[in-house]
């Protein structure tokens, strides 16, 4: 990637440097209201709908989406968008009506929380641990992708960048908690939808209109016939073959995404009523239709002007570097510093949250033989916070050596969301589904989704057959749940109350308990 | 099995592929419709009528079915 440096102008420094700066004291400024464990992890249970709705898609958007997503466009088309539709609206109603009213009413801080309570601790940690190593490792991950996009485009040392975001983000996660990480998201929506926008805009209007745009595409031969159709045949020589966008993105892959992301639910379970919590959901699903529009449609454009790029992921560096005029400049590069950011201070913030009230939590109960302190998991909060994102400025450098690692991780967690969906909904709908039912079909189906994966280009011919392995790993985790548990003695029902479906809407006792567990700090 | 499976998947025309992904967006519309009133207004401040969920979910379905219908194949 050629750097723009010499291309930005004073205007978009002060632009850049504004929205930092503006990051960091909106975001400082929400520390006055933590007194609490529950106000630092959990905003207190005070967010409203909008702001959590706004969040969500905050931190769906990652500095790399907008680079990858466009190259994404660039390279298949409007298919690439499958992601964003197929893969959110219907993932995101189930969560909101099926899964989120149980999370918010059982009062848990984590998911992980949720299954340890439905099924068992062995459960919990499991959860707990894959998620945590895929959360602290991915805050490193993100610093570095975003240095090095840094570097690439704006020339700056690598560590300047990892220091400059690090600071920024780690002030205001540590102090303000997740209250100054949604309302700064919101904010930084604002900012990524007002730059991409301009970007979209212009490109466009460089490629000759949409029908210029489109005309100039069509004609680039064969391969770009399928740009402008969503559904492409079973056979189709790319990743995203319908089967797998219908049945595997669009059934397994994106609910468990939406009803198993600690990530993405941490502002849920912050919710100041279950109301705000489902609508909050719901209404992301209405800001993830923009999503394609803004960030694909630049790549469209990106091969309607340039169809001879290098690689498909310099489309906006290159858009940027061409079209946008001083002043706009500084607002796309603030609009990728949104992006950044708002992804690094949810996986912080969920990292610190799981590790208290999965691991440290429990071991202290043990131990002491009493609850938490709140003031205990207040500070512990705080410095574990501190710890990861400082942690993670040094681990940082090492991914470009150990790239293995990441691609290991992202494996790992592939891995999981099959058989964790399906552990969730039997969970939650089937109340004869038992300890050790849960724990077996999580172990076993994370095994033999291991098995699949490593021999998925075999059995599976497709480009990435990962669409094609979680349908089966979420069957296979479903059958092996159903049969242990027919063969395993049945929870007790006062173990399942306000845990699974039919249990909270119509049982006044189950809304009592509820309560009172809401009640309790 | 697969490649058996797969080869009549190959052969299937996209327009079944829009109706499956149609009936997935059209079939969430229409269970949430059916959720009871109770539960979408639990814990809600007001019974606003605009605080009803499932009104929403199904307006911000319309522009997915759109989109499918217009560019699904």
């Amino acid at each position: 990637m050629q750097q723009v440096t010499s291309t930005l102008a004073a205007i978009d420094y002060v632009i850049v440097v504004a929205y930092m700066v503006g990051m960091l004291a909106v975001g400082l400024y929400f520390a006055k209201y933590v007194h609490s464990t529950g106000d630092l992890l959990l905003a207190g249970r005070s967010l409203p709908f909008w702001a959590i709705g706004i969040s969500i898609v905050a931190s769906d958007i990652g500095a790399i989406d907008l680079i990858s997503g466009s190259g994404g466009a660039y390279q298949y088309g409007i298919a690439q968008a499958n992601f964003d539709w197929v893969g959110s609206m219907p993932a995101l109603l189930i969560a909101a009506f099926v899964f989120v009213p149980y999370y918010w009413r059982a009062g848990v801080f984590t998911i992980p929380e949720f299954l340890g309570r439905r099924y068992n601790a062995g459960v919990q940690t499991i959860q707990a641990l894959i998620w945590l190593s895929f959360m602290a490792t991915n805050v490193a991950i993100m610093l570095w992708t975003s240095a090095v996009f840094l570097h690439e485009i704006l020339g700056w040392p690598h560590e300047l960048a990892i220091a400059i975001t690090a600071t920024i983000v780690g002030a205001y996660t540590v102090t303000g908690g997740l209250g100054a990480i949604v309302m700064t998201d919101v904010l930084q929506v604002v900012v990524m939808y007002v730059g991409a926008g301009a970007l979209l805009v212009l490109s466009v209007w460089e490629a000759g209109g949409w029908h210029g745009m489109t005309d100039k595409i069509l004609a680039l031969g064969d391969k770009t016939q399928n740009f402008f159709t969503l559904l492409l045949p079973h056979d189709a020589p790319t990743p995203y073959p319908w089967t797998g966008i219908v049945f595997g993105l669009g059934l397994i892959l994106s609910t468990a995404y939406f009803v198993g992301n600690q990530a993405v639910l941490q502002r849920a379970l912050g919710a100041r009523t279950e109301w705000d919590a489902k609508a909050g959901m719901v209404l992301a699903g209405l800001l993830k239709l923009m999503v394609p529009v803004l960030v694909f449609t630049p790549g469209l454009a990106a091969k309607a002007i340039y169809p001879d790029l290098e690689r498909a992921d310099q489309a906006v560096p290159t858009l940027v570097r061409e079209l946008m005029p001083p002043g706009l400049t500084g607002l796309m590069f603030a609009a990728f510093f949104a992006a950044i950011m708002s992804s690094i201070d949810s996986y912080l913030n969920s990292c610190t949250t799981v590790f208290i009230s999965d691991i440290y939590h429990p071991a202290y109960r043990r131990i002491a033989g009493r609850p938490l302190p709140d003031w205990h998991g207040l500070w512990l909060g705080r410095l574990l916070t501190a710890a990861l994102i400082v942690t993670a400025c040094f681990v940082a450098p090492l991914i470009a050596e150990f790239e293995t690692i990441y691609v290991a991780l992202q494996t790992l967690l592939s891995l999981f969301q099959g058989p964790t969906l399906a552990i969730l909904l039997l969970g939650i709908l089937w109340r004869r589904a038992t300890r050790w039912g849960g724990l077996a079909g999580l172990v076993l189906g994370v095994m033999m989704t291991g098995v699949w994966t490593t021999l998925g280009d075999d059995l599976f011919p497709s480009e990435r057959p990962f669409l094609f392995v979680s349908i089966s790993s979420f069957l296979f985790t479903a059958g092996v749940t159903i049969v242990v548990s027919i063969f395993t003695r049945p929870e007790p029902p006062e173990k399942l109350r306000g845990l699974v479906y039919g249990d909270v809407v119509h049982d006044a006792g189950a809304q009592a308990i509820l309560r009172e567990r809401l009640d309790t700090p | 099995m697969w490649s058996a499976l797969s080869e009549w998947l190959a052969r299937l025309p996209l327009w079944v592929a829009q109706i499956c992904v149609l009936t997935l967006f059209v079939a969430a519309g229409a269970w949430a419709l059916m959720l009871p009133r109770e539960f979408i207004y639990l814990d809600a401040p007001d019974r606003a009528r605009w605080r009803d969920l499932r009104i929403w979910a199904v307006l911000f379905l319309v522009p997915y079915v759109t989109l499918y219908v217009v560019l699904g194949r």
